[in-house]
């Protein structure tokens, strides 16, 4: 009965931003304004802070977590969590090393993306088919993955005999305009992803599922389809930190990737999306990205003891839940 | 109209958020055993002067007199302490614990085990509790737990927790909302024995029929303000409904009809056929838990599989996609099962129509929004903003937005599950204009209501629901088409 409006294309009317009160504004860039903060506070208190060097670090240390950051944004956007990520990237850089050296460099990354992407498939199965808490199910495959690394590598870092493939470890070495290749990536990824994010009906479904399953179950929704696939981009991406990582490292370290979930999760969080999902921008999760890394990063220079730091992180985190917290009680 | 000195008073409250001014200088009195009622519109301020009261928020401008002296509620524990108990409609009980102990909640009487460690009380806890509901004619188990009670008897449990912490002034919110008539019926009868008693009661409510039997005085809201107060004797129904509008409504009564299309959807429910024809309503009628919202979600594939035939091709419904794909719509009972809250207006009305919008992976926003832009123009979804998440929106406009949701593409048939609870009378005849239009154009509505009034109004056949089972089918023209004779049927 309404088709004709369907195709009606008369006169598009422009649609106004949401007016919100300045107080509402300036809440929703929080994020920003602490990076702004932070960045000012260390370079005021180290004058290395704003070396090209020190930048250049800071990108690269930023570029891995970065990677993994924007699956973690997808799975909590459509109402997940997932704390296998750091084990899935030790286990895809350990695979992808190993096929690299039984086999070629594309196979060996391909491996690895691709086993981080079975580790989400695990992931999503379970939440979806067995109904099991994301928190338990992805502690069980972080504690598991982290097990099978161990046992396939028997815990020593894999190199073969004469090192990993050279232009693999070009990639973790070397430089394109100035930045590391390692930080190029992460670039084109998050401009995909980000227009995956906010510009498709994929994009929208997510947000309707995260944001209310029910009612994107009764819109006719695949909701399980929806959430899985979330579980499964956020392992491939979590793979390919894990490759990008071995890259740097020169080698496949069974024990890398430690405390990368929180890290992650962390980083989305202080970016603003909601935990309890349907909410969430994947810049913001960026900028979360790169408030966790100048904190590491100032706190180095200025020679804080690394116990320090996690205490500091850890407030941090605690702080961006509460001002999270402040701002939807304001609505 | 001034403000007496009374149990309660309210002096010339105002409140703002952000730019809307959500109350105007309003006033309102709590008398002691009287019922006072507040009507008005969503919107009008009601929930907004309720939670002032409550202690929820606090008022910009003007004073709350209690006993004649100026108080603040700086918190819902404070307006509870001082006597005032508000009663939401979604009533916050813990579930898992016995009526006593919900009862009792946060005042449990101790005793000292041995004479040195501080325990509960129990037996006291539910001998006053008992002795409570007993004031209430209640005389069920306080061991139950909360979660196997009734919604009815959920809500005698809170009036009687009210009662223990010496409520003086009960302020409940759409208590009927949810209740069968009978237990509506036992309500008003345990309402005024609660004023008679002494309490002071004021009730909101959307249905008129309740406002005009119970009020002692009836407060009428619009826009943030009182616009009138009446004396019960004077209390008009068609004046309230003007007063609360601004306008008159007349009740778009449906002419009887027989010449409808063919049959869009048809399934075999409870061993007959029900059959829904184009241009038709065919409403459900059944008390809380007669099975229509099962019904109803079985033929949407939402309830496992669904065998039916659309437009006389058989079908497997096996979830709502496939159902949306042969042009059924549903509007569920509850707004936050239809919703993504977050979601702004335009994402929430092209859900289910995604593919529609999109060209491979790329969703054409413009398209979206044109048509969107219709819809809010044309249903008169307020604000007039595509882009505002639908939490911002009042419950009227929230239904309008479902609503909208199904009138893109080619939906032919509609399922609506309680389509007008709760939202106020304008709201609700605008979308009973807009059932009204959709089968007009072809399409072909099957609609549950508890309000049999309601259903009565707006069907061309009813069929009447009991334990999941139809108990009769009454159509427009034959000779029982009569509300007395539904609710015989029923029951009720």
């Amino acid at each position: 009965m309404s088709e004709t409006m369907v195709k009606d294309n008369a006169a598009a009317p422009v649609l106004p931003r949401p007016r919100l009160g300045g107080r509402q504004a300036l809440f929703d860039q929080m994020p920003l304004l602490a990076l702004a903060v932070l960045v000012i506070v260390a370079s005021l208190a180290s004058e290395r802070f704003f070396t090209p060097m020190n930048l250049n670090n800071v990108l690269l240390q930023a570029s891995v977590m970065s990677v993994i950051a924007i699956g973690m944004t997808y799975v909590i956007i459509a109402g997940g969590f997932d704390l296998s990520v750091g084990s899935t990237a030790a286990l895809a850089g350990c695979t992808a090393a190993w096929v690299m050296v039984e086999a070629n460099v594309p196979l060996g990354i391909a491996a690895g993306v691709g086993v981080g992407a079975v580790v989400g498939g695990v992931n999503g199965l379970a939440v979806t088919v067995l109904r099991v808490s994301p928190f338990i199910v992805t502690l069980g495959t972080m504690v598991l993955v982290r097990g099978i690394t161990l046992l396939i590598t028997d815990g020593r870092p894999i190199s073969g005999e004469y090192g990993l493939p050279g232009a693999f470890l070009e990639i973790g070495r070397g430089m394109w305009l100035g930045v590391h290749i390692l930080v190029w990536l992460p670039l084109g990824l998050f401009a995909v992803f980000a227009w995956t994010l906010h510009m498709t009906a994929y994009g929208r479904r997510l947000f309707a599922t995260g944001g209310n399953r029910e009612a994107a179950y009764l819109s006719g929704i695949a909701v399980d389809r929806v959430t899985a696939s979330a579980y499964v981009w956020c392992g491939a991406l979590a793979g390919l930190g894990g490759v990008m990582l071995a890259s740097r490292l020169q080698s496949g370290q069974p024990t890398a990737g430690e405390f990368y979930e929180l890290t992650a999760i962390a980083a989305v969080v202080l970016g603003g999306a909601s935990l309890k999902g349907g909410e969430g921008k994947l810049y913001k999760s960026m900028i979360g990205v790169f408030i966790m890394v100048v904190l590491a990063n100032g706190l180095n220079l200025l020679n804080v003891h690394s116990y320090w730091q996690r205490v500091a992180i850890g407030v941090v985190i605690i702080a961006a839940a509460a001002a999270d917290q402040l701002r939807s009680g304001r609505r | 109209m001034g403000c007496g000195a009374e149990l309660l008073s309210v002096r010339n409250v105002s409140k703002r958020f952000g730019g809307t001014r959500a109350l105007r200088g309003v006033c309102l009195e709590g008398e002691r055993g009287q019922i006072h009622t507040l009507v008005g519109e969503n919107g009008a301020g009601k929930s907004t002067l309720i939670r002032i009261l409550g202690g929820v928020y606090r008022p910009d401008e003007g004073e709350i007199l209690l006993d004649g002296t100026p108080c603040r509620f700086d918190s819902p524990r404070a307006a509870q302490a001082a006597g005032i108990v508000v009663i939401p409609q979604e009533m916050r009980v813990v579930h898992a614990a016995t009526v006593a102990e919900n009862i009792m909640l946060g005042a449990w009487p101790t005793r000292r085990l041995f004479g040195v460690f501080p325990t509960i009380d129990r037996r006291r806890m539910r001998d006053i509790a008992a002795a409570t509901l007993a004031r209430l004619d209640y005389h069920g188990s306080v061991d139950a737990r909360m979660q196997d009670l009734s919604f009815a008897e959920r809500q005698l449990v809170v009036i009687a927790k009210a009662l223990c912490h010496q409520a003086r002034l009960l302020i409940l919110d759409e208590p009927t909302a949810s209740l069968e008539h009978r237990e509506a019926e036992r309500l008003f009868e345990l309402l005024a024995k609660l004023r008679d008693g002494g309490v002071g009661i004021i009730y909101v409510s959307h249905r008129m029929d309740e406002i005009v039997r119970l009020s002692d005085a009836c407060t009428v809201m619009r826009d943030g303000a009182v616009v009138a107060r009446r004396r019960r004797g004077a209390i008009d129904k068609d004046e309230i409904i003007r007063l609360m509008t601004g306008r008159d409504l007349g009740e778009m009564h449906r002419p009887h009809r027989n010449d409808f299309g063919p049959p869009a959807l048809s399934a075999e429910v409870d061993g007959g056929e029900l059959t829904i024809r184009r241009g038709q309503v065919v409403g459900l009628a059944g008390l809380l838990g007669s099975g229509t919202t099962t019904l109803l979600r079985r033929l949407y594939g939402a309830e496992g599989g669904a065998e039916l035939r659309v437009s006389g091709r058989p079908r497997r419904h096996d979830g709502p996609a496939r159902a949306i794909r042969d042009g059924i719509g549903l509007v569920p009972a509850e707004r936050r099962l239809a919703l993504a809250m977050d979601l702004c207006i335009r994402d929430n009305i092209i859900l289910p129509h995604l593919a529609r919008f999109s060209t491979g992976w790329w969703l054409d926003g413009h398209a979206a929004d044109v048509m969107v832009e219709h819809l809010i123009e044309q249903l008169d979804i307020r604000p007039r903003d595509a882009r505002r998440p639908v939490r911002m929106l009042s419950g009227g406009n929230q239904q309008k937005v479902i609503f909208a949701r199904w009138l893109v593409g080619e939906i032919g048939v509609l399922l609506l599950d309680e389509p007008t609870q709760g939202i106020d009378v304008a709201a609700k005849s605008r979308i009973h204009k807009l059932m009204h239009d959709f089968v007009d154009d072809g399409g072909a509505i099957l609609f549950a209501s508890s309000e049999l009034q309601e259903v009565m109004l707006m069907s061309d056949e009813v069929h009447a629901l009991r334990q999941g089972s139809r108990v009769a089918t009454l159509r427009r023209g034959g000779g029982d088409y009569s509300e007395r004779r539904l609710r015989e049927v029923l029951g009720g």
